[in-house]
């Protein structure tokens, strides 16, 4: 029988989908959220956490981002 | 100019004033309410109330304003077509030390804005200069006196409790016994080119000047006495070199060859303004000729003169401007070095030293002792400092109390410190004389024109793995400079400069793990720290004439001291932090202008003749410095290409590092090194990059500080501040882990 999980399916580049696989390792495993790797710039995740992996990809990348001081 | 009239019509206090005061805070960045003047397509300037002024460089006027600006305002940014300015109290005071007059700042500027100049304006010119430059210290005939046009100012400073202890008093029969003179009006007075002579004559009419005489052993005290924090009457210094017959004269001529040029000669009349020679710093870009420009002030002076290099590469370097250029005899100037004391002869010449030799605290050989004992006792016409913004406050105020100095001139290229310690210049040597503007340097064919570049170069898959791991927090550094795209993209662009252009080019690289890799790998020279002098020397001298030597690698060695006119193309690979000056200097590096001045020219043959490159890991940390690290490039107007795809796809096997086994191995070999071989190379007399360490705050637990957890003090990884706490928790590397423990622990 066929079973089907309800899920998010992300699409980014390679180093990005390393930065979700890094932030999925360093979870509790209860709190594991990847379903399946499907390949480097593909994976698909649990719905619930989409959210979160925006905002975390979001504050890495403010954190290489240098803004002039006003 | 003749569209411009009626100047009086919009300085006058109208009735509308009120209205426009009553706006409020909202005023700050709103300045739609600003009146335009009828004629303002022909005035180059917008001034706003908050001291920011922007200048069009389209203007026909441009040339003239940017004259009088750069005397009057601190460039802020300067691009293309339209410069911002500020103004501070510290560049009024560089304007009222080049003998520009409070009313003369406000004419020309209303003269110049399209907009009715804003009153906050006028008032905060008319607050900052009130006491700039109303006195000077002028040192005649080896005494020193206190001189002032404004009686007033002069009684009030006289009758000072500290003051009037080192007065001298002349005349002992009441009166203020100031002594009266006449000096002519200024001769080569800032904006004289932009106003019409009769303005200008009646600006600088002749006037009178009084003055008092003070005891010179008491000097330090009444100069204290007069900074802002006190009394607030900052004293000019300026040096009466032609009437000075105690000193001897230094005779000494330029050469007929050496032609300053246009910018040289600017910097130099803002010098010599008034036939005195004022203490301050000339900014120009590297490249640009600032030898030229200080061996000019010591011959117009004609006075002894020492000349302070930050180090002993300099010195040599500093000699041999000064007999390329003016007609000094050999024995005339001597270097003092820790390699060669030469003993001075004669009673005047010039002498050329480090800032370390002056400033040492230690105990000194016998020689040297006699040396520097001589350097105190002689009475110096120009004290030539090189290179000031990389000196500690410190180490300056050491250097001018040993030697006793009539004018001072400071000379560097990037006037900024990571320390914030920059405007402690401002007294300590004088104010800012003259700033060239980089991009007018380049459209002349002066320096060369260089196409600036970001490579961006994504990781790979393994090593941004490795990277954001926690446990490799200590080698992030190593692994975004190792990436294996970054050394693709870098063989790529020196196989294309060596073989398609026939260019020289130096790599940069402050990572010695990265700088020794690249290097084996690629088999090019390379130099560092370690390098002995002799083998510095050799590598260079192939570099500069051999056709095969056509790529040469530096660590944080060749930033400032070595001179390579040769190159014109940089790829850095690695860089400190987020240090903007050693971006700038490294830029530096091949600004020097090559190839035929019409092709140089705007409109010429080539557009681009040199290269900077800046590799740059994207994702990484890289990125937040290598954009802080440009700020101060596009500030003067530079702007960074960004290139995304480099190597190209086609390049494949023909480059390193290309089958992922290879790319394995590398990772590897990173992860093997040892912490301190990763980490960045530690040079004596890096001042910034403490500075860039000790300035970065970082969170913590109170148990940390306190040593509980094993906190380590002072570190110097360049890494983020956030993951150090986490460093010395974190658990042995268990790949290091010794043999019998491996076994052992699971």
């Amino acid at each position: 029988m066929v079973n089907a999980i309800k899920g998010v399916f992300i699409t980014c580049d390679i180093p990005m989908a390393q930065f979700i696989v890094n932030m999925n390792n360093s979870m509790p495993s209860s709190q594991k959220f990847i379903i399946h790797v499907l390949d480097s710039t593909h994976m698909f995740v649990q719905p619930h956490v989409e959210q979160m992996i925006r905002s975390a990809v979001a504050e890495f990348r403010d954190q290489n981002s240098y803004e002039k001081p006003t | 100019m003749k569209n411009i009239q009626n100047e009086e019509y919009y300085l006058g206090d109208d009735p509308d004033e009120d209205s426009r005061d009553g706006e409020g805070e909202k005023m700050n960045t709103d300045f739609s309410k600003l009146e335009l003047k009828p004629d303002h397509a022909n005035r180059p300037l917008w001034a706003c109330a908050d001291g920011r002024i922007f200048l069009e460089t389209f203007s026909p006027l441009y040339k003239q304003a940017y004259d009088f600006l750069i005397a009057i305002a601190e460039p802020v940014c300067r691009p293309e077509s339209m410069h911002e300015y500020n103004l501070t109290p510290h560049s009024l005071y560089a304007a009222v030390s080049v003998g520009l007059e409070t009313e003369t700042i406000i004419s020309v500027l209303n003269k110049l804005s399209k907009t009715k100049l804003p009153k906050d304006m006028i008032d905060f010119i008319n607050a900052s200069t009130a006491n700039y430059g109303k006195v000077k210290l002028v040192l005649k005939k080896n005494r020193y006196f206190i001189e002032s046009p404004f009686p007033e100012v002069l009684k009030k400073l006289g009758n000072d409790v500290v003051i009037s202890k080192a007065r001298f008093y002349s005349d002992p029969y009441g009166g203020d016994g100031f002594t009266v003179g006449k000096t002519s009006g200024e001769l080569e007075a800032g904006p004289g080119e932009l106003l019409n002579a009769a303005e200008l004559a009646a600006a600088a009419e002749e006037k009178e000047t009084h003055s008092f005489e003070i005891d010179p052993a008491l000097v330090e005290t009444v100069k204290q006495r007069c900074l802002p924090s006190e009394l607030n009457y900052p004293m000019l210094e300026e040096y009466d070199f032609r009437n000075d017959n105690v000193n001897p004269d230094l005779d000494m001529e330029l050469k007929p060859h050496a032609q300053p040029r246009p910018y040289q000669e600017k910097s130099l009349s803002k010098m010599f303004g008034n036939g005195r020679a004022r203490s301050g710093i000339i900014v120009l870009p590297c490249g640009a000729g600032k030898s030229l420009v200080g061996v000019s002030a010591a011959a117009r002076i004609k006075k002894s003169c020492l000349c302070l290099a930050t180090n002993a590469v300099s010195v040599d370097q500093w000699a041999f401007q000064f007999k390329l250029w003016s007609t000094i005899r050999d024995d005339q100037i001597c270097r003092f070095t820790s390699d060669s004391k030469e003993r001075f002869r004669g009673n005047a010449g010039v002498v050329v030293t480090t800032y370390n030799m002056v400033a040492f605290g230690g105990k000194r050989s016998e020689e040297s002792e006699k040396i520097i004992e001589e350097m105190r006792n002689r009475e110096w016409g120009l004290l030539l400092m090189d290179e000031v913004h990389v000196v500690p406050a410190q180490m300056f105020r050491k250097v001018i109390s040993i030697t006793k100095s009539h004018c001072k001139l400071g000379l560097t290229a990037t006037l900024v410190r990571e320390d914030e310690k920059i405007t402690d210049l401002n007294f300590l040597i004088g104010p800012k004389l003259y700033e060239a503007n980089w991009l007018d340097l380049v459209k002349g064919g002066f320096i060369a024109n260089v196409q600036c570049a970001e490579v961006w170069c994504p990781m790979t898959k393994e090593f941004f793995a490795e990277y954001l791991k926690k446990e490799n927090s200590k080698k992030k550094q190593a692994l975004y400079v190792m990436n294996p795209n970054k050394f693709r993209a870098c063989e790529f662009l020196i196989r294309f400069h060596e073989q398609q252009r026939g260019d020289k080019i130096i790599v940069f690289a402050d990572n010695l793990f990265a700088l020794t890799e690249y290097a084996m790998k690629l088999r090019k020279p390379m130099i560092y720290g370690a390098t002995s002098h002799i083998e510095r020397t050799k590598i260079l001298e192939a570099f500069k004439t051999s056709k095969d030597v056509n790529t040469v690698f530096l660590s944080k060695v060749g930033d400032n001291s070595i001179d390579i006119p040769e190159a014109n193309v940089i790829i850095q690979i690695s860089s400190h932090a987020g240090s903007r000056r050693q971006e700038a200097q490294r830029l530096g590096r091949i600004l020097r202008a090559k190839g035929k001045i019409e092709d140089r020219m705007a409109g010429g043959k080539e557009e681009y003749n040199a290269f900077f490159y800046s590799l740059v890991s994207t994702d990484t940390q890289e990125m937040y410095y290598s954009t802080k690290r440009q700020q101060f490039l596009i500030d003067q107007g530079y702007s960074f290409k960004v290139i995304t795809s480099l190597p190209p796809a086609d390049a494949g096997s023909s480059l390193s590092y290309h089958s992922q086994e290879e790319q394995l191995s590398l990772l590897a070999k990173v992860l093997n090194a040892g912490d301190d071989l990763v980490g960045l190379e530690q040079l004596e007399e890096d001042t910034d990059g403490m500075a860039l360490q000790a300035a970065r705050r970082r969170k913590g637990l109170m148990s940390e500080m306190s040593g509980a957890k094993g906190f380590v003090y002072q570190e110097f990884n360049s890494g983020r501040h956030k993951s150090s706490g986490q460093q010395s928790r974190k658990p042995k590397d268990p790949t290091k882990r010794h043999q019998l423990f491996k076994k052992r622990f699971v």
